[in-house]
């Protein structure tokens, strides 16, 4: 057997290795940096190693190849623009997760214990949030890009497991956000055991883990169909439960509540942008030859998923809950993209998936602004009046909704409309009827807080919308911007997205 | 015969499994029953729980980041063996690369250090 | 620069302007908002004088690409179909504004917000008739429901927040099932010689679709078309959003934004699917004749003002929807006339009741009483707009009425003769409340109403002299209908029965 010294690419790995570089740094800070400076170095680093991935990314924008490393990871252009996308909403979210009032002072103090109490009293901060968001975002960028499973596999617990942890350090109602944690730990253990059974199991029917030797044994059809379909479905539960897809969405509406809010906006968008590129390319460069076998059943969960989320979100008395449901919804709808599997999909699906992020990143935002003395007030009967007391703040709220409902004139409509088509093109007119009758559905209860929002008078138990934070304001200002332009003028990045959008195989 | 390949696999799970359920009874019908009070304790491995959890049964917390400082060096190990072993063949590359990795470990290792992590009490 | 666009534009500037004047100048931005309309209006009079009668082609037209990817444009063109509409929009436009100089001081916001909601609604009024891109459409037919929602849910009276979200979730629903029936041409039109939006090549396409295909397109465009025009059974938020809505809103509501319904099953219901539209045409005229009958009998049986009217608006859009569907020249000539004739009849009663309402606290008929000798001049406003909407000959709707049911007669006796009872009926149901209200002994509680004011008077006697004068001399009208509903029939082969028979009498 013989060793050769493998050739990576370091121009095409920049963006990653430079995420990971700030995220030692961010570490090293943690140790040996003065604890009251490391509020302000940390975030500096942090927005610092992103932008510069990002400029990073712009360099190699046109460049592709399938051997970045060595045949496991892919780089194209689909690759650049999810990437580009989870780097601008990790930029955003980085700037909400910067107003540390969310965070717990001492993630490791028992709640209610006198740790905690003294903890509170010196003003601790959990800076290491900032590298925990950083590794993070190194898992999810190479997440879209592996090109075999055993990467794709390193890739999903690079991105969990930091977020495992950022799920529980919540400042207010700690043993909720630490139960959230746990039960996103333990559900999602459980999906990673799920996609490694696969892997063994795509394994064992095409000797190889990577996607292009998977689809050279499908196209061959040479193996064992049995193993072919284990792995497919074992592999699918996996990535599934990442997305939230119905039935493997129980964790979702738990963890968005629980979780501190600007964590619960991150997650929420990059997870999707990162999720849903590597469902994107295992089921396009993998699995595409093997159509026949997984789209029935992709097609039934993409239905089930959008009806559910619309339908049970309608019940929910608690804003963060409401848009865990409506994110379930719109997994079913960004499935619908990959049932289509065309270009046009492709193109639909990373469209909806930037302006659905950005959207998502800044209703968050906005959650974090209404607060009470104890916190974040995310019960929505307490929103009532909001636009009584701050008009401002609960338009932008109601544009966002108005935006997942797909109202035109906002960027969700246009999304909406290129990922329904392309998947009518296909000849999904079950998804095209069910997203359309689900959309009705959900806009009953996007319109149901607007109305709690405007025509109801206000409570008086001192709900209030705080003066947001300069960079807070920033992301609320260039999510609603971004929003309406795509709403009003979408074609340069649809353009974009057309021109440069494709997996190389 | 397209399945041949899977019957060893199927041979050697039903042999641990087999030698896993002889080893559980033949313990249980053959060996001594004799507890006495360390026996009974939750950690056998030398040390005494401590300090005790107050209603028993939970270990404190600081064997876990023993354990997991453990694999931390551990991982080093497995990968530095490999290294070693085609360290010729693969150069410089592999010196850097290497530094690298056992650069980042440290990194870690002083993360641990600095944050109090070594300290038993 | 382009006469629709400017059009369009003008009244959105108007927005800006509003928005830049300081809240508590109150009586600027009125006047502010007062000058845009009237100037729009004027520009739309000019549009009349300028357009070519003779010509059926669209004129005014502009073509800029939107979103090429998709075969997306931004389309503007009108024929006489599409003028008369915007005429009457453009001129109905100033009327409500003047009617209702002190609509705004109820809301919940302040008449700064309602001012540049109606502007941004004229905006998109314009925008729904001169589309003729249906994606363009689609987003302005959509789009123009938020304006319209805060404008009865904040400004309104009584239930005003569940009559909004009444409203609004009726028409997002019908909204979603036309954009289904919209993507579906849009995916058929992408097999038969590439994506387009075009009206024009969208109405050749019929011919590559199954009847199954055409029908269900025609079902998605049709029910959300007859939930906005409103037919029966479909017409159950009308009632409440009128009675809720503040009187300027209800007559934008119902003389502009219902006729974007009809005006829709002309445009692109028969355009687009002929032979669907002709497969369903008896379901269609019994539902219209039910339509007739049913909002007639709602209207003897309604004890409140607001509800009287509209439930007389649900028989007049049955009346048109049956010239409609007839499909011969006089009954959409007459259709044509009978909705701008509805917008100005429905706009007098409208503002006359609302001011009657506001003088007695009271929109029950009961309550009035007497008022012919206490206020003459508002009795007879309201007497002259109750006898133009029954048709009275010598007022504008007789023309339009007769020539519905001349047109109706001529290939649907049956239909034509069931709907001459609603003539009757519309007798009573005028005749009832006139009685009441304005004849007979002045009961308590009116004694001292004050009659109209200058202003008042000033918004009325355009829109009386509107009723009266098209009633004597509808020619000019008719001279532009004719043609462009004898192109829309012949397009697509409809063909008259009595061919000799010209309506422009």
């Amino acid at each position: 057997m013989t060793f050769t010294a493998p050739v990576l690419n370091y121009a095409q790995l920049a963006p990653m290795l430079i995420v990971l570089g700030g995220a030692l740094i961010g570490v090293l800070i943690e140790a040996f940096g003065p604890r009251a400076s490391r509020h302000a170095s940390q975030l500096f680093i942090t927005v610092a190693s992103l932008v510069a991935a990002f400029a990073a990314l712009v360099r190699v924008r046109n460049q592709s190849s399938v051997d970045a490393a060595m045949g496991s990871v892919g780089f194209d252009g689909a690759g650049v623009l999810l990437q580009g996308t989870i780097l601008i909403i990790a930029l955003l979210s980085v700037f909400l997760i910067a107003d540390q009032e969310n965070f717990t002072a001492l993630a490791a103090a028992v709640p209610g214990s006198s740790e905690e109490r003294e903890s509170l009293q010196l003003d601790l901060r959990v800076t290491e949030v900032y590298p925990l968001t950083l590794f993070a975002v190194a898992g999810m960028l190479l997440f879209p890009v592996s090109t075999d499973l055993i990467t794709l596999f390193v890739a999903l617990e690079m991105l969990s497991l930091p977020l495992y942890l950022m799920a529980g350090l919540s400042r207010r109602r700690r043993l909720m956000s630490q139960e959230s944690a746990l039960k996103y730990f333990l559900l999602g253990a459980f999906s990673s055991a799920f996609l490694l059974f696969g892997v063994a199991y795509l394994y064992g029917y095409s000797n190889s883990v990577t996607f292009a030797g998977i689809q050279a044994s499908i196209t061959g059809g040479s193996g064992n169909d049995v193993f072919l379909l284990l792995g497919i479905a074992f592999i699918s539960v996996g990535l599934l439960f990442k997305v939230g897809a119905v039935p493997f969405h129980a964790w979702s509406p738990d963890v968005y509540q629980g979780a501190p809010t600007a964590i619960t906006g991150f997650m929420a968008a990059a997870t999707k942008v990162a999720a849903f590129g590597a469902i994107l390319r295992i089921f396009y460069v993998a699995f595409a030859n093997a159509e026949w076998q997984w789209k029935p059943a992709l097609v039934l969960i993409a239905i089930v998923t959008m009806v559910f989320g619309s339908v049970v979100a309608i019940t929910q008395r608690d804003v963060k809950r409401m848009l865990a449901y409506s994110s379930i919804a719109h997994a079913g709808f960004l499935l619908a993209g990959v049932i289509a599997l065309s270009k046009s999909g492709l193109d639909a699906s990373i469209f909806y998936l930037f302006a659905y992020g950005i959207a998502t990143v800044g209703a968050f935002g906005v959650v974090t602004l209404v607060r009470d003395s104890a916190g974040e007030v995310t019960d929505l009967n307490r929103w009532s009046g909001l636009g009584k007391r701050s008009p401002l703040v609960a338009s932008v709220f109601a544009f966002f909704l108005l935006a997942f409902a797909g109202i035109p004139l906002t960027s969700g409509f246009i999304g909406k409309f290129s990922i329904f088509s392309a998947a009518y093109e296909t000849g999904s007119t079950a998804i095209l009827i069910a997203g359309v009758l689900s959309s009705a559905i959900a806009a009953f209860f996007y319109i149901r807080v607007i109305v709690l929002m405007f025509f109801k008078d206000p409570v008086e138990d001192g709900t209030s919308v705080v003066i947001p934070s300069a960079l807070t304001t920033t992301t609320i200002a260039v999510t609603s911007l971004i929003t309406l332009i795509l709403g009003i003028f979408p074609a340069p990045l649809i353009n974009f997205i057309e021109s440069s959008a494709f997996f190389i195989r | 015969m397209s399945a041949n390949p899977y019957i060893p696999i199927l041979v050697i799970f039903a042999i641990g499994f087999g030698f896993a359920a002889f080893s559980v009874g033949i313990a249980a019908v053959t060996g001594p029953a004799r507890y006495n009070r360390a026996k009974l304790e939750a950690y056998e491995c030398g040390i005494e729980p401590s300090p005790q959890a107050l209603q028993g049964g939970r270990f404190p917390v600081k064997y876990f980041l023993t354990a997991m400082l453990f694999i931390v060096f551990d991982i080093e190990i497995v990968f530095l063996y490999p290294w070693a072993v085609t360290f010729d063949k693969l150069g410089l590359f592999g010196l850097v690369e290497m530094a690298i990795f056992i650069g980042t470990v440290f990194v870690a290792y002083a993360y641990v250090w600095r944050r109090g992590g070594l300290e038993w009490d | 620069m382009n006469a629709l666009t400017s059009m369009m534009l003008l009244p959105l500037l108007g927005s800006l302007l509003v928005a830049v004047i300081p809240s508590d100048q109150t009586l600027r931005i009125k006047q502010a908002a007062l000058g845009t309309t009237l100037l729009v209006a004027i520009s739309g009079v000019m549009a009349w004088f300028k357009f070519d009668s003779a010509n059926t082609s669209f004129q005014f037209v502009q073509i800029a690409q939107w979103i090429p990817s998709f075969g997306i444009n931004y389309a503007v063109g009108v024929d006489g179909l599409a003028l008369v509409l915007i005429l009457m929009s453009v001129l109905l436009a100033p009327v409500v504004v003047l009617a209702g100089w002190n609509e705004s001081e109820g809301g919940r916001w302040s008449a700064k917000v309602f001012y540049i909601l109606i502007l941004v609604l004229e905006t998109m009024m314009i925008g729904v008739f001169a589309a003729t891109d249906v994606f363009l459409f689609y987003v302005f037919f959509e789009a123009m429901l938020i304006p319209v929602y805060f404008l009865i849910g904040g400004y309104g009276s009584g239930e005003r927040a569940a009559a909004a979200v009444k409203f609004l979730l009726y028409s997002l629903f019908g909204g979603l099932l036309m954009l289904a029936s919209i993507i579906g041409l849009y995916v058929i039109s992408g097999t038969h010689g590439g994506h387009t939006f075009d009206i024009g090549q969208l109405s050749e396409l019929h011919k590559f679709m199954s009847p199954t295909t055409q029908n269900l397109l025609f079902l998605g465009f049709f029910i959300a078309f007859a939930i906005k025009a409103p037919v029966w059974p479909l017409h159950t938020w009308l009632p409440d959003a009128a009675a809720a809505a503040t009187p300027g809103t209800s007559v934008l509501l119902l003389g502009v934004l219902d006729k974007v319904g009809t005006f829709g099953m002309i445009r692109f219901c028969l355009t687009l699917f002929p032979d669907a539209s002709k497969t369903f045409t008896p379901v269609i005229l019994v539902f219209a004749v039910i339509s007739i009958l049913y909002g007639a009998f709602l209207a003897i049986g309604a004890r409140d003002i607001k509800r009287l009217i509209a439930y007389t608006s649900i028989s007049h859009f049955g009346f048109i929807t049956m010239g409609i569907f007839a499909m011969t020249t006089q009954g959409h000539s007459g259709a044509t006339l009978y909705m701008f004739n509805h917008g100005f009849s429905t706009a007098a009663l409208f503002l006359v009741a609302g001011w009657m309402i506001s003088r007695r606290g009271s929109s029950t008929i009961a309550d009035f009483g007497g008022l012919q000798r206490v206020t003459p001049v508002m009795a007879w406003s309201f007497f002259i707009a109750g006898m133009s909407s029954l048709a009275l000959p010598g007022l504008s709707s007789f023309v339009s009425e007769f020539l519905v049911l001349v047109g109706t007669y001529t290939r649907y006796p049956v239909a034509a003769v069931i709907a001459t009872f609603g003539i009757v009926l519309a007798a009573l149901y005028i005749l009832i409340p006139v009685q009441k209200a304005l004849h007979g002994p002045t009961t308590p509680g009116n004694e001292n109403l004050p009659d109209l004011n200058l202003r008042e008077k000033i918004a009325i006697a355009p829109v009386i002299a509107v009723i009266v004068a098209l009633g004597f001399y509808p020619a000019p009208l008719l001279n532009v209908i004719n043609p462009a509903s004898a192109h829309v029939l012949e397009v697509q082969g409809f063909t008259d029965p009595v061919p000799s028979e010209s309506a422009g009498k």
